[in-house]
């Protein structure tokens, strides 16, 4: 029994990683069209952020987090500035804004990482944080797992409620269902767009660092990440932020016990095949009315 | 239709018959474009059947009505902008049109039905530097090019001057006469497509309030209530 | 260009190619190798990817499946028929993604082929080690360079020519109105599910038959080895570069970038990737066309320039 607990927990502890960086990326395409391929590129820098904190001034990764949010936030700001505003200023549909933000995130994604390899190098780095096992009912987990779950949970929800809540949160959402309403009534989308962006990718960088609590990080850790936020957003929903948090702990879920009855190797093709299976049968998402 | 909790078209029955020129009108957000989505394949209907020459198309996608002589305007005219106006025409030809033969085959090249809507000289014209007003021509041009047995047409009068217009309606009526197709007309240029169909449908709400000669219609009493605070219509259907 | 010089010039320009393997160095001709195979992977990219704007990022995916049918396959069949099955098996791969997800969106689309080479590679290394308890494979009995070359200015002559049959065929048509308005095109008769998979098995098939070909030049192959997405990058930067809508366009820019890449990626090879990534994000921000979209541009000023040269009694010939 307790392995079965072992398992699920596992499962939903990576599912809850994957919840944040799907929210990050739904906000941003379904606000703005923009499917930022090198996502998970922010993740890593997130990642390392946490890392360089711990060891060089021995802060918590716990108590790093929201310096690294405010840091990818800003970092995205100037991303947005710099790469993806003109693309929405200059592109005539938009199938054009897709296409060319996509272009552009494949090249920052090569950017990026290539600057890691060259910063840090492409050996694997970790270091030890909460690593004592906790016992719970008769299984064992890990505490600094404990932690990444119940902090990805948190940030979703914060995230549930600040989009429910606050006047931006508000203004987010109706940009969402009606552009030009939304911006008639006056809510400013040179204002909104690289907020919500620079959201997304604070996101991506509070994924990474609960993440280098746990595993061993290296310039190339981001990349399986958007896919699987990608397939997450098509579970739960494309705009839907409460549909990527449950979809995300489902694939988490359908993993870990696919993993088990297979092989770790074909975890990829496990969440391909959920993600086709879902589109076949409920195209609009799992959750969707 | 559905779209999640919205109906958006609502039990709304429609026979066109060959040759027939019939009007859809009705307010704004009446289903009329929506309807016309249904009717071309581009939206599968969420209950209902559609019938062509009696062929069941109900959920088929849309390039199986262009096959089956169905071809369609949009609101907004969706040409190709990068192509001539001449290789727009003939992408109709090579796909939907080459499956049809048709009694009409006046027909033969994109040269022809561009002569007959009085774009020969635009042939070579990349689309994207049209006028609106011809570009809205050469979507009919397009729709043309399939060779098809009914030609649904989605306001071809708006942003147009009243001299455009009533050529457009003269164009449509040729189309039907000379061309033998039927035509179903969206319209809120009410008044020009009143004297011009033989048959009338008003969409309101989704649902449809009244189908038969345009002066019977414009004197329908939930016809007028429908449009009132909006253009009322009178006898012989002239916009107040 | 018309349909019938495109492919007179190919022919010509394959024939003088050929003589490479006697009047080349051993460098330069490895070099013109891989210019070759950079022009047969971006000219057969754009012929989908750059016809539909459903960009393909499963270029490393292909690759790598037809270099590892070469590595099951070579001991075993004729050169030929290996290369043809690499081809073919990537062409059936595509097929298959291609029907369960082409018909999404543009971006999702992107975003899964991306994740197709990941996909590939661990599904190989489960199955060679579960079934054929291997990790990686040695390739012995490969054919001469002069054959692997003469292969692979094959395959790229015929992508280029089929690229160019195809722009002048219905098919190309059809891709042409799918990128500009699939919905449009879909009412005026174009069954666009069909016509997208076939256009991308066909452009996958070239991927796969490259990659089957270039494989012998690896004595030893792995996983990691043959799914390489600097390769699939290369790809798309290379069409986007010379312009992703016509075939001379990404002619001219492989040349350019397997030159570059041989003289710099091995010496800063971080520093070179970092380089392209910021090159293609200027290109798609300030040249979504390509250089080619700048061809135009220029041949109107050297209009312009000589109508301005010309003496006026010609002027006033023209008229």
């Amino acid at each position: 029994m307790s392995f079965w607990l072992e398992l699920a927990a596992s499962g939903l502890i990576t599912g809850g990683i994957y919840a944040v960086v799907a929210i990050g990326l739904n906000l941003q395409y379904g606000l703005m069209r923009i499917m930022n391929i090198s996502h998970g590129e922010f993740l890593m820098l997130g990642a390392y952020l946490a890392y360089w904190a711990h060891t060089t001034m021995q802060l918590s990764p716990l108590v790093a987090l929201p310096a690294i949010f405010a840091a990818l936030f800003v970092l995205g700001l100037l991303v947005y500035r710099l790469c993806f505003r003109r693309i929405a200023r200059t592109a005539p549909n938009v199938e054009a804004i897709e296409a060319r933000s996509l272009l552009v995130g494949f090249g920052l994604m090569f950017l990026v990482q290539n600057a890691a390899y060259l910063a840090w190098g492409a050996d694997l780095r970790g270091y030890q944080y909460l690593a004592e096992t906790v016992n719970i009912g008769g299984a064992l987990f890990g505490a600094n797992r404990l932690v990444v779950f119940a902090f990805a949970i948190a940030t979703s929800l914060a995230l549930l409620v600040a989009l429910r809540y606050t006047l931006l949160g508000k203004a987010v959402r109706a940009m969402m269902q009606s552009p030009t309403g939304a911006q008639l009534v006056g809510i400013d989308t040179s204002v909104l767009h690289p907020a919500v962006f620079g959201c997304g990718l604070g996101l991506a960088g509070v994924a990474g660092a609960l993440l280098s609590m746990v595993y061993e990080i290296s310039p190339s850790m981001g990349e399986p990440y958007t896919v699987t936020a990608l397939i997450v957003i098509t579970l739960g929903g494309l705009g839907s932020v409460s549909g990527s948090l449950l979809g995300g702990l489902l694939l988490g879920l359908v993993e870990a016990l696919g993993m088990h009855f297979t092989s770790p190797s074909l975890k990829m093709l496990l969440s391909y095949g959920v993600f086709i299976a879902v589109l076949l049968a409920r195209p609009r998402g799992l959750f969707a009315r | 239709m559905r779209f999640g909790g919205l109906v958006a078209v609502d039990g709304v029955d429609l026979e066109v018959r060959e040759r027939e020129l019939v009007g859809v009108i009705g307010p704004n957000g009446a289903g009329k474009t929506t309807f016309f989505h249904t009717l071309s394949g581009v939206l599968a209907p969420s209950a209902g059947r559609l019938l062509v020459c009696g062929a069941d198309l109900t959920g088929r996608p849309a390039h199986e009505f262009a096959a089956h002589g169905v071809a369609r305007t949009f609101q907004t005219p969706r040409v190709f902008p990068g192509m001539s106006a001449e290789q727009n025409v003939r992408f109709g030809l090579e796909f939907a049109g080459r499956r049809r033969s048709h009694a009409h085959d006046a027909f033969s090249d994109a040269r022809a039905i561009l002569g007959f809507l009085g774009l020969a000289d635009m042939a070579d014209v990349p689309a994207g530097g049209l006028t609106p007003a011809r570009q809205r021509l050469l979507e009919i041009g397009m729709a043309l090019g399939a060779r098809p047995g009914v030609l649904l047409l989605d306001e071809v009068a708006a942003g147009l001057t009243e001299a455009e217009v009533e050529l457009a309606a003269a164009l449509i009526r040729r189309v039907r006469d000379e061309l033998g197709l039927a035509v179903v007309w969206i319209e809120h240029a009410v008044r020009v497509l009143m004297q011009c169909v033989e048959r009338v449908a008003v969409l309101h709400q989704g649902r449809k309030i009244a189908d038969g000669l345009p002066h019977e219609v414009a004197r329908d009493a939930a016809v007028m209530e429908a449009y009132l605070g909006q253009d009322a219509i009178h006898e012989n259907g002239s916009a107040a | 260009m018309t349909l019938r010089a495109t492919l007179k010039l190919t022919l010509a320009a394959g024939i003088v190619l050929a003589a490479g393997p006697w009047v080349l160095s051993d460098f330069m001709l490895s070099l013109t190798l891989t210019c070759l195979m950079y022009a047969g992977l971006a000219v057969s990219w754009a012929m989908f990817s750059g016809a539909t704007n459903y960009l393909s990022l499963a270029t490393a995916a292909f690759f790598g499946l037809g270099a590892y049918v070469t590595a099951w396959t070579l001991q075993a069949l004729p050169w030929p028929v290996v290369v043809l099955l690499g081809g073919l098996v990537a062409a059936a791969f595509a097929a298959l993604v291609g029907a369960a997800i082409l018909h999404l969106r543009g971006a999702y689309f992107a975003v899964l082929t991306f994740g197709l080479g990941e996909l590939v590679r661990h599904a190989i290394t489960y199955f060679e080690k579960s079934y054929a308890g291997t990790v990686g494979r040695v390739l012995s009995a490969t054919p001469e360079p002069a054959t692997v070359y003469l292969t692979v200015l094959a395959i790229a002559m015929a992508a280029v020519c089929t690229c160019a049959l195809v722009r002048a065929s219905r098919l190309g048509l059809a891709l042409v109105g799918i990128g500009a308005d699939e919905e449009r095109a879909q009412t005026l008769g174009v069954n666009t599910r069909r016509v997208k998979i076939a256009a991308f098995a066909l452009s996958a098939f070239f991927a796969g038959a490259l990659g089957a070909a270039m494989a012998v030049r690896w004595t030893y192959i792995d996983p990691p080895a043959v799914f390489n997405a600097f390769i699939g990058f290369q790809t798309v930067l290379i069409a986007m570069v010379g312009g992703a809508q016509t075939i001379i366009g990404p002619l001219v820019s492989a040349l350019v970038f397997s030159l570059l890449t041989e003289f710099l990626r091995l010496q800063f090879p971080y520093l070179f990737l970092m380089i392209l990534g910021t090159l293609l994000i200027l290109l798609v921000l300030y040249l979504p066309g390509g250089l080619a979209s700048l061809w135009p541009l220029l041949r109107a000023r050297l209009a312009a320039v000589g109508a301005w040269l010309a003496p006026l009694e010609d002027r006033g010939r023209r008229g």
